[in-house]
């Protein structure tokens, strides 16, 4: 493969320098947003090299806060510009942002597939969908039929790429009986594929999805059967509010812990990374 | 030998009437060539089939709701942060416009494929197990590794008649640096047979020739540079402006059915020129410009 120069090094000329200070926003208050970034956050380890993809804001501030706290050495890659370790405050909503080579190194787009092929060095990628299925399959492609859509999603990207990575996050701002369904209507990014015996018969390098964080709850996946399992519930939603906003037959253990709020330092650190307020208010 | 020329002639020469593939660059909100893309509007070619990066956004959606393409290759149209792109969705569910569906990995791979006269390109293993493959059997197929003997999946090469990019600057003859990010835009030069390159500005040879590392783009690929000062607007130009949420909500707004996106292109497009459109829009990106100067002065101040 050719070599990508950048030369022209990030050169904005507007102030917006990396964190180094805590921020003094004194609320305590959190967004559902702010705690599904913390969520993401504690599954991310110190050696991950995560990638994220389209309309990424909540995996990246993810990310920097597990670098700004227990994970250190983590990178992160911001998939469209693909720099890695973006160290920019205020986190931008865009994946293709010419802010994000505010960063230690990029790569090009080219580089960030080919890795992503290599299965082996990233471990970590983000993934959502307009449904997510009861064995984490993700569809961003089509509601109903592909070739008579219901509702035409904007298309698959990178979500193939699920099939290779160590570690599946999935988020979605939109817990509803239409996202949350039994079977996807296209898979476009591989989950448990339709169960433990298509899983096992396909030997995929990847790992499988491992959690999803939305708006309600956090869910892992059944060891056994490989389907969504609910893990906790955020604080102030009812298990029964979860059960019902899910549109497939969810595993519910007896006992269900709440999620544990953000920390008084997580919130310090999320409002000085997010000073344009991309999570607040949701 | 100078390959400076007007927009207007840029499109009326290179993209000729019912070309068969064109390709677009830019990614998500950023990079995107719209001069190119408006003045398309403009002259009104038909395209039968535009392939995107991995990521189109207003690039392929204006062309959409102009109504001059047949058929999009694509893994992805849409506004990212702001929403799914109206006229694309339209299409797509009214069946007028076929959707060629690929994925990530498949563009950048069969840009490479086409670019190196690659036959085909092997794809790791995954793809075969989501629906892209049984949806579009013209870019992705299957065949036996002749070193394992498992079935694998290929794509096929991606060769555009018709490349449309944009970069930040370049000499007259072509030779281009592209701020910021790459995207798979460089690919996209390499594999075309014709490269039509708008730029911020058109600057010496001698200039260029000081970051040579940095003229990622030769000339001898490019066909004809086109100067476009705020060409990308309302999408981004890395090294020089950020795009317009604000007018991308406001076109979202306006094209919610078919009659309002008409209505867009005849206020925004087909009413000007590409000069008095830019110039009515200068004021706007002034406000987005990245730093005075910035750039330029850090081009100069590096040594080769």
């Amino acid at each position: 493969m050719a070599m990508e120069f950048w030369l022209l090094p990030y050169q904005n000329g507007k102030d917006k320098t990396a964190v180094t200070a805590i921020s003094n926003d004194p609320t305590t208050t959190w967004s559902r947003s702010e705690l599904m970034a913390v969520e993401l956050a504690k599954r991310l380890r110190n050696d991950d090299v995560t990638v994220m993809g389209t309309a990424s804001a909540i995996p990246q501030i993810a990310c920097r806060l597990a670098q700004l706290t227990h994970a250190p050495d983590l990178y992160s890659i911001a998939g469209g510009t693909c720099s890695v370790n973006p160290h920019l405050a205020p986190v931008v909503p865009s994946c293709g942002d010419y802010d994000l080579l505010r960063a230690d190194t990029s790569l090009s787009l080219n580089d960030v597939v080919l890795l992503e092929g290599r299965a082996d060095v990233l471990t970590v990628f983000f993934a959502g969908g307009l449904q997510i299925d009861a064995y984490g399959n993700c569809n961003l492609v089509s509601v109903g039929e592909w070739a008579h859509p219901m509702l035409r999603g904007p298309g698959t990207v990178g979500l193939p790429f699920l099939s290779r990575v160590g570690r599946i996050l999935i988020y979605t701002q939109s817990h509803n009986p239409r996202t949350f369904v039994e079977k996807v209507d296209f898979v476009g990014g591989p989950g448990f594929l339709r169960g433990p015996a298509d899983w096992k018969a396909a030997e995929l390098p990847g790992g499988g999805p491992q959690l999803v964080v939305t708006p309600l709850c956090t869910m892992g996946f059944d060891p056994d059967t490989l389907r969504m399992r609910l893990e906790t519930v955020h604080p102030g939603v009812e298990v029964e509010k979860v059960r019902a906003a899910t549109g497939f037959d969810l595993i519910i253990p007896d006992s269900v812990p709440t999620t544990p709020e953000p920390t008084a330092e997580h919130l310090s650190i999320l409002r000085a990374l997010d000073t344009n307020g991309l999570l607040k208010g949701k | 030998m100078s390959k400076v020329v007007p927009l207007s002639e840029a499109v009326e020469r290179y993209v000729p009437e019912g070309v068969g593939l064109v390709t677009v660059g830019g990614m998500h909100l950023h990079n995107n060539p719209m001069a190119l893309v408006r003045e398309i509007v403009r002259q009104n070619r038909k395209i039968k089939r535009l392939l995107t990066s991995p990521c189109g956004a207003l690039n392929a959606e204006l062309l959409i709701a102009a109504g001059i393409i047949d058929e999009i290759a694509t893994s992805y149209v849409g506004f990212e942060h702001i929403g799914l792109a109206p006229c694309f969705r339209r299409s797509v569910e009214s069946g007028t416009l076929k959707v060629l569906e690929c994925d990530e990995a498949y563009i950048t791979h069969g840009l490479y494929a086409g670019a190196g006269g690659l036959p085909f390109m092997a794809l790791p293993k995954g793809i075969e197990f989501t629906d892209i493959p049984n949806v579009n059997k013209e870019y992705y197929s299957f065949t036996t590794d002749p070193f394992t003997g498992n079935r694998v999946a290929v794509g096929a090469p991606l060769k555009p008649d018709v490349a449309l990019l944009h970069a930040y600057q370049a000499d007259k003859n072509g030779n281009a640096v592209i701020a910021g990010a790459q995207f798979v835009d460089r690919y996209m030069a390499l594999a075309s047979k014709t490269v039509l390159l708008q730029v911020e500005r058109i600057v010496s040879t001698e200039e260029i020739s000081k970051h040579p590392q940095g003229t990622t783009i030769p000339g001898f690929l490019v066909h004809a540079v086109i100067e476009a000062p705020g060409g990308c607007y309302p999408t981004a130009s890395h090294g020089a402006y950020e795009f317009d949420e604000k007018h991308i909500v406001e076109y979202m707004n306006m094209a919610k059915d078919d009659d309002g996106a008409r209505n867009y292109i005849k206020q925004f497009i087909t009413g000007f020129t590409e000069e008095q459109y830019l110039q009515k829009a200068a004021g706007r990106i002034a406000e987005l410009r990245y730093g005075d100067g910035v750039l330029a002065a850090s081009l100069s101040e590096r040594k080769g």
